[in-house]
């Protein structure tokens, strides 16, 4: 029988929660105050990968520093997106109506384009760096540094993103068009500005999550998908438009499948993690740490 | 005038012999571009060009004695068969191509060789493998591989057994040929008296094994198999690396024969068995080393151990075929299923649609390349011991 209360399996879960958490927080924080569903949010992740596999086989600067850079160069490009495509579906009365599926289809429309101009300009090759894998023992058991150097990262970036939300005036702005969009416009929150805050922070995130997987698996112009994916799974899990349960969320998905499997088989983890996914669709849509104020 | 005319009427004489001489053979296939085999592909696709490269630098392919430059046609299938069939068709009746490339994967082979029987149109096949393809009664589709999941098991477990083991953990990738492979080596290890004591298969979307590595570790194998494909082998080796699975004999399926691996894992990479049948350490394939620099310098990176090698042998053998039987398709399959052909991987002969020259064999990684270790006749090192992961 396997130990359920193993130090190894513990780490294995909290840096996946670490990725998961850091994942869904762009894309929901792009949902929550706009309700655009960037299904693009993947390919964003994509590019920082790439960001940080051409900074280090090209100079040597290892991804815990090109991930500043990550963060810039995303945030600049989500806010070019948001004026140059989403601000015209947000501000057209005809477009706004199905805001959701619309969105939909013109990220995915931009999620096609990013991943052929990745394949076409550095073809679709698999490619991979060595970056702090030595194992570091932690009493009974072993992990690779890369794996910390991620939960360290990942715990500092959300715990950053929480206090962001919860004490600074832009954090509480972006939150009160979240909750209450109407009353935040009546109140003198500076909607479009915060829209486009949210925005490119919510691509900052993604491109500074790529930079943090290349360190653990290789890039690929198509890797991103599997990740917008499970941003999803997390933020319904959480609470759409829920920062801190998205969190919570990762944290669920992250447990079913490390702990899920070791209870279970392998072949399991889709059906645990698909199960708990439509059960809470169905008696919990809100979400598992949703309150009612979030229901629409 | 009369004189002017006549310059006239040579020159364009002149013109229409030279562009005949000139036209350019025209080769088509399809390339998963995108969607699920892309990543794959790319080796395929490189091989192809690289081949395409040296053969118009040596001033063409040769078609029964005259050099004609090749020019690709190709498309994007999108790793969907349907799309491929389309496009196989297009390519013999519209583009009127000369010569056909095989598109990349099992099933985009198996897809197209309804078309290939219609147009009774020649085609050397390469990234194929599995037992379904020896049952083809097809004429004009061929396999240079031997990575057959049915060989490639009894020679794994012959193997195992000669390393003195007698048990194994087999984690398995819920994908086809992983799947297959899963299927004919479970009965093998039990012919050769090896005892399962793990036997699991994984979701190929899965992003972590520790838990599924912690039970391996447990149940204390002398072997552990992965049947992983690239993407998931990554975790495999992180995994095992964290949990500590100290097996001597470690078997990856999919994933060590391909550049990025190397990439990641350096020297901890050394001991792992994995399939392939071509390494360019084979003194006997002196043609292997040469593709080998080729393909670095060319694209930056090394070939990987199956698929770019296999793609580059399919147009060796349709360049030699070519030369000796030109471009009429009933005397290019005569050729192609009659003659033995010099390759980067050894002969090829085919029987039926199947390279009967090229014996199934296990590789491992040692010293950074990957050298074949068994069958023993066919081997270029002797298989070792896993090292510790440092």
């Amino acid at each position: 029988m396997i130990d359920l209360f193993s130090g190894q399996l513990l780490i294995a879960a909290l840096v996946l929660a670490a990725i998961y958490g850091l994942v869904a927080l762009g894309l929901n924080l792009i949902y929550g105050t706009m309700r655009l569903l960037n299904v693009a949010h993947g390919e964003i992740l994509m590019l920082g990968g790439y960001l940080a596999y051409w900074t280090f086989t090209l100079t040597g600067v290892g991804p815990v520093w090109s991930m500043f850079l990550a963060l810039a160069l995303a945030g600049a490009f989500g806010a070019a997106v948001y004026r140059t495509l989403c601000r015209r579906v947000l501000r057209s009365s005809r477009l706004i109506e199905q805001i959701e599926a619309n969105s939909l289809l013109l990220l995915f429309g931009v999620s096609i384009i990013l991943q052929n101009a990745v394949a076409l300009s550095f073809t679709a090759t698999a490619r991979a760096y060595p970056y702090l894998d030595d194992i570091v023992r932690i009493g009974t058991f072993q992990v690779t540094a890369d794996r910390l150097v991620v939960l360290g990262i990942g715990l500092a970036l959300s715990l950053a993103a929480i206090l962001f939300f919860r004490l600074s005036a832009t954090g509480l702005q972006i939150r009160a068009l979240i909750q209450q969009p109407d009353a935040a416009l009546l109140v003198g929150v500076d909607v479009e500005r915060m829209r486009l805050i949210a925005f490119s922070l919510g691509f900052a995130i993604a491109g500074v999550a790529g930079c943090l997987i290349s360190m653990l698996e290789q890039v690929s112009p198509f890797m991103g998908f599997p990740f917008t994916i499970a941003a999803f799974v997390v933020i319904i899990l959480g609470g759409l438009g829920n920062l801190a349960g998205g969190l919570a969320g990762a944290l669920v998905l992250a447990a079913i499948e490390v702990y899920g499997v070791a209870l279970t088989t392998a072949s399991m983890r889709s059906i645990l993690i698909y199960g708990v996914f439509i059960a809470v669709l169905v008696w919990r849509p809100q979400g598992l740490f949703g309150g009612r104020s979030l229901v629409r | 005038m009369m004189k002017k005319f006549l310059t006239a009427i040579a020159a364009a004489l002149a013109g229409s012999i030279a562009a005949n001489a000139a036209e350019p053979v025209k080769i088509g296939f399809s390339e998963s571009k995108t969607g699920l085999f892309a990543q794959a592909a790319t080796s395929q696709y490189q091989a192809y060009n690289l081949w395409r490269e040296q053969v118009n630098a040596a001033g063409g392919l040769d078609v029964a004695g005259t050099k004609r430059k090749v020019e690709f046609v190709s498309y994007d299938d999108q790793s969907n068969p349907g799309k491929a069939v389309q496009i196989y068709e297009k390519l013999i009746t519209d583009d009127k191509v000369d010569l056909l490339l095989a598109p990349w994967g099992t099933s985009l082979h198996l897809a197209i060789v309804g078309v290939l029987e219609r147009y009774k149109f020649p085609m050397v096949g390469n990234t194929a493998a599995s037992v379904q393809l020896r049952k083809l009664k097809a004429a004009n589709i061929w396999f240079p591989t031997s990575l057959f999941p049915d060989r490639q098991s009894d020679v794994l477990a012959a193997l195992l057994k000669d390393r003195g083991v007698g048990s194994a953990a087999l984690v398995t990738n819920q994908l086809p040929y992983t799947q297959e492979n899963k299927s004919f080596v479970v009965p093998a290890l039990k012919k050769a008296g090896i005892e399962l004591v793990v036997n699991e298969d994984y979701p190929p979307n899965v992003k972590d094994l520790t838990a599924l590595l912690t039970k391996v570790k447990n149940a204390k194998p002398d072997a552990v198999l992965a049947y992983t494909y690239p993407a998931d082998a990554v975790l495999y080796m992180n995994g095992a690396r964290e949990v500590g699975l100290d097996q001597k004999v470690q078997v990856v399926l999919l994933g060590p024969q391909y550049d990025f691996f190397g990439k990641i894992f350096g020297a901890a990479r050394n001991g792992i068995l994995t399939m392939g049948h071509w390494t360019p350490a084979r003194k006997d394939w002196p043609s292997a080393k040469t593709f080998a620099d080729a393909f670095k310098a060319r694209w930056k990176t090394d070939p990987d151990f199956v698929d770019a090698p296999l793609a580059y042998v399919s147009v060796e053998i349709l360049q030699q075929a070519v030369a000796k039987a030109g471009l009429d398709k009933d005397k290019l399959r005569e050729t192609i299923a009659g003659t033995t052909f010099a390759t980067i991987n050894g002969p090829a002969r085919f029987e039926g649609v199947m390279n009967v020259a090229l014996p199934t064999m296990i590789s491992q990684i040692q010293g950074g390349t990957q050298h074949i270790v068994w069958p023993p006749e066919e081997r270029t090192a002797e298989a070792i011991a896993k090292p510790a992961w440092k």
